[in-house]
């Protein structure tokens, strides 16, 4: 039992909450919707997660460092007109080109966020909503209010969506869905095992300390803004290729979406706690949820947007009223069992008499 | 103790080093040599110019002139990163410590040689060695989040020995532990002193000091004053008051004993209070004129009692009867219209609002006597009163529309205190009035605490200042884990006896301690 509640921390069980949640809400749909456990329900979930997934991840790194990016939705947008257009004048463009092309535009514009951010000072939420207007303006401007459409696209981009990675049985796991799967992969790894991803929850955790800890705390900062835009900017190269038509309001609304998908997934709002299979996580139930729910009770979008904030607002208070209340059974159990006290304790308090 | 000026080098050397801040001459040709194995203590008032001093030595500030020596070569430290390169790092009162990140992540948070991976086991061993040598056990793989004040600071003393310290500056590191907690500290300092590392050692509190120290530095206005190897036992008593009048330049008695004031009527009886899981038995009369003390350690719960009797955390079970009356106390508003106020220990947290002007905190909770008809605030009377406690109170200050963040510490408590005695309370509640704020500062406070008194104010001073407290206390209230281990009157009131209550000894016939069966070890 020791040893177990040392490997689980309360962050991690609710991680764990989350499979469950999303679990039982499967087994509920699946009594109300007919058909619901059809393999087309996962490649429809699959396919719609994987751009709030993968831009989720990106916001989950700049969260953790007790800021935030509201840019993205227009990042997403932009970079999925911009390469849209590209494509749209010559269809030769190599696939890794675009891929690249994308993923540069992004990261471009999530640095002038960070250099805003990490050497400028200015608190982020000001910054990025600065950005999330200028960058879309910069859209339409670009755009002169003319759409890209899947008629004028290379073959290979339109036919992206359907293609499978690989299926098992008959469940197939779609190619978008899988980049978005090796993103969070990638980034998990990334927060858990390396010093860089460690010192990102520092810097959230303590901000002052890791000013004068003695690693660079500003230029990690702009580091995750700057992966925060290039994870927008991938994701808006999955955009496109999901939907082909790309108007000037493309991407609207996914900053709110990102920061849905990791506060939901257990993402500290102030920093420090949280991780990008947590965001992942939160994205999906997001989604399922948003999915089923059109097909159970056809309800309209202007719900769907009542039940994104709900289910924030749900999450941030679970997070102040339960996770304290776990954190706090933690830190009782360990005060009575382990070793908590400093060993010199027992002969100093003898001392002292 | 042998001195070793005459025997080895010093690490670091300060010469003739002078720094300038606009008007004022924060220090001026400051020599100070730190030597391996030697604990060297700085004292002085705030704004003697000792947290300049420890900012050049760790490359936060340059100086205006003069030289850093390390090992006898001239050096330049441009940042707090060079000085951690150099061996050179600083612990501080509030410790640096990444709650989210558990101890053994926090000890090596600033290694860059470990690698880009985190290799988990090999990080848990390391760390498990390094506080192995500091003579401490912890569960390494704990977040810090839960850990004790005199704990989280042993994580980063680790952080600074895993670095190669050579010389460590703590810049009071006392200021907020417990009496046991801080005989853990310093066994912690011995153990460094025995590897041979320099330790600059910061603190208010004179008794500390002159326990840990092997040398003594006074700093005022800047300057060295004097310097002087510990005393023998003998004439510790003599060295140290020497060194407090050379601190303060005058004649200044460290505590300003309690007046004795004729009691008046009884003001307040709590029976019984108590606060689920917080504190439980609460039981006790104050009168008009009267300082009541409560004493204990850290984890004692008085605060609690404290937030409890204004009504941040309202109790839940037990009585109050205010002149007489039963109440409960629901809401901080109800207490201070029953005349009750409290002076928080938080002062940047829960005191003061710092961006804001002295004269807007200090009418901030009596704002409604301000308003015109129209509902606007009237500034001129607002300054008025502003200047008449700045008189009063004596808050050094040259406009009461300066910002209250740009205070010395002791004045940011007098504005504090200005604030609650605004709204006219009858009974006052002093949460740790002296933390942190200078000699000075502090005898100031413990007159206006004497004056308050005199002028029938009932007062609750909660301290952990123990000498303190048994100074000003008509009467002293000793808890313990929560719960309530007596009230002493001024006479029974020494200092064993309420150490020993406090840490839950009972004192047998022949006056020799015993232990008591509840376990100590549960305190850090």
């Amino acid at each position: 039992m020791n040893e177990l509640r040392r490997r689980f921390q309360p962050e991690q069980i609710r991680e764990l909450v989350l499979i469950g949640l999303i679990l039982a809400l499967v087994l509920f749909f699946s009594t109300q919707i007919e058909n619901y456990l059809h393999p087309r329900t996962f490649t429809r979930i699959s396919t719609s997660v994987a751009v709030v997934a993968i831009v989720a991840v990106g916001q989950t790194l700049v969260i953790l460092t007790r800021n935030i990016d509201l840019s993205v939705g227009s990042i997403v947008g932009f970079t999925a007109y911009a390469t849209g257009t590209m494509l749209a004048a010559n269809n030769d463009l190599s696939p890794p080109a675009v891929v690249l092309m994308a993923v540069g535009m992004g990261a471009a514009m999530g640095a002038f966020n960070g250099v805003l951010v990490a050497y400028g000072r200015v608190p982020a939420i000001i910054v990025t909503l600065g950005t999330l207007a200028i960058y879309r303006t910069m859209l339409v401007e670009f755009s002169g209010a003319k759409s890209v459409l899947t008629s004028e696209l290379p073959r290979w981009l339109v036919n992206l969506p359907p293609l499978n990675a690989f299926s098992i049985g008959d469940v197939e796991i779609r190619l978008l869905f899988m980049i978005a799967l090796i993103v969070v992969i990638v980034f998990q790894i990334i927060v858990t095992y390396m010093a860089w991803g460690r010192r990102l929850y520092a810097i959230g955790s303590n901000p002052d300390a890791a000013r004068v800890a003695g690693f660079p705390a500003q230029r990690m900062v702009f580091t995750a803004f700057l992966l925060s835009g290039a994870l927008a900017g991938l994701a808006g190269f999955v955009f496109l290729a999901r939907f082909g038509n790309i108007t000037v309001v493309a991407g609207q609304g996914i900053e709110l979406k990102s920061v849905a998908a990791a506060v939901v997934g257990g993402v500290n709002i102030n920093g420090g706690i949280g991780s990008p299979f947590g965001a992942f996580l939160g994205a999906l139930l997001i989604d399922i949820i948003d999915n089923s729910l059109i097909r159970w009770l056809a309800i309209s979008e202007f719900w769907r947007n009542a039940l994104l904030g709900l289910m924030i607002l749900l999450a941030v208070a679970t997070d102040t009223v339960v996770m304290n209340r776990l954190r706090k059974a933690w830190l009782r159990h360990e005060l009575q069992t382990s070793s908590a006290g400093l060993s010199v304790e027992q002969e100093g308090a003898r001392h002292a008499t | 103790m042998s001195d070793p000026s005459t025997t080895s080098r010093p690490i670091l050397e300060m010469r003739h080093i002078s720094k300038r801040f606009d008007a004022t001459q924060a220090l001026d040709d400051v020599s100070l040599a730190l030597y391996p194995g030697e604990v060297h203590a700085l004292i002085g008032e705030n704004g003697a110019g000792k947290s300049t001093l420890i900012k050049i030595m760790t490359g936060v500030h340059q100086p205006d002139s003069g030289a850093i020596l390390l090992d006898g070569a001239p050096v330049r430290i441009h940042n707090s990163q060079e000085a951690q390169t150099l061996g050179i790092a600083a612990i501080y009162q509030e410790p640096m410590v990444f709650p989210d990140l558990n101890v053994a992540e926090n000890i090596f948070i600033s290694h860059r040689n470990r690698g880009a991976f985190v290799n988990w086991g090999k990080l848990h061993r390391d760390a498990e060695a390094i506080l192995a040598q500091l003579d401490v056990r912890l569960d390494v793989r704990m977040p810090a989040r839960g850990l004790t004040l005199a704990a989280q600071q042993a994580v980063e003393i680790a952080r600074a020995i895993s670095l190669n310290v050579r010389v460590l500056i703590m810049d009071e590191p006392t200021a907020s532990l417990s009496a046991h907690e801080v005989n853990q500290l310093f066994r912690i300092i011995e153990s460094l002193r025995n590897k041979g590392v320099a330790i600059l050692f910061i603190g208010h509190r004179m008794e500390e000091v002159f326990r840990v120290a092997d040398r003594i530095t006074v700093l005022r206005d800047g300057r060295v004053i004097s310097s002087r190897l510990r005393a023998a036992p003998e004439e510790l008593d003599a060295q140290r008051e020497l060194m407090i009048r050379e601190m303060v330049g005058r004649e200044v008695s460290e505590f300003f004993a309690k007046s004795t004031v004729p009691r008046g009527n009884l003001l307040m009886s709590v029976r019984n209070l108590g606060k689920e899981g917080v504190f439980s038995g609460i039981t006790f009369d104050i009168y008009e004129g009267e300082v009541l003390g409560f004493a204990g350690l850290i984890g004692a719960r008085r605060t609690d009692v404290g937030l409890a009797l204004f009504g941040i955390e309202p109790a839940d079970r037990g009585e109050i009867l205010f002149e007489g009356r039963p109440v409960q106390i629901k809401s901080p508003d109800h207490a201070m219209k029953l005349g009750i106020a409290y002076v928080t220990e938080d002062r940047r947290g829960l005191g003061l609002t710092l961006p804001m002007s002295i004269a807007s905190n200090i009418t901030l909770p009596s704002l409604r006597r301000y308003l015109s008809a129209l509902g606007l605030v009237r500034r001129k009377e607002e300054q008025h009163t502003a200047e008449s406690y700045r008189k009063r109170l004596m808050i050094r200050t040259p406009s009461v529309n300066l910002e209250v963040a740009k205070l010395s510490g002791g004045n940011q408590q007098k504005v504090m205190l200005s604030k609650w005695l605004n709204t006219q309370p009858r009974l006052l509640i002093l949460d740790e009035p002296t933390r942190g704020i200078d000699v000075r500062a502090k005898a100031e406070v413990h007159h206006i605490i004497n004056d308050l008194a005199a002028q029938g104010l009932g007062i609750i001073l909660i301290s952990s200042d123990l000498p303190e407290v048994l100074a000003m206390s008509d009467r002293v209230l000793v808890m313990r884990e929560g719960r309530q281990m007596g009230v002493f009157s001024r006479d029974e009131a020494t200092q064993e006896r309420v150490i020993m209550a406090a840490m839950g000894q009972k004192v047998s016939p022949n006056g020799r301690p015993q232990s008591a069966p509840a376990t100590q070890a549960v305190e850090l």
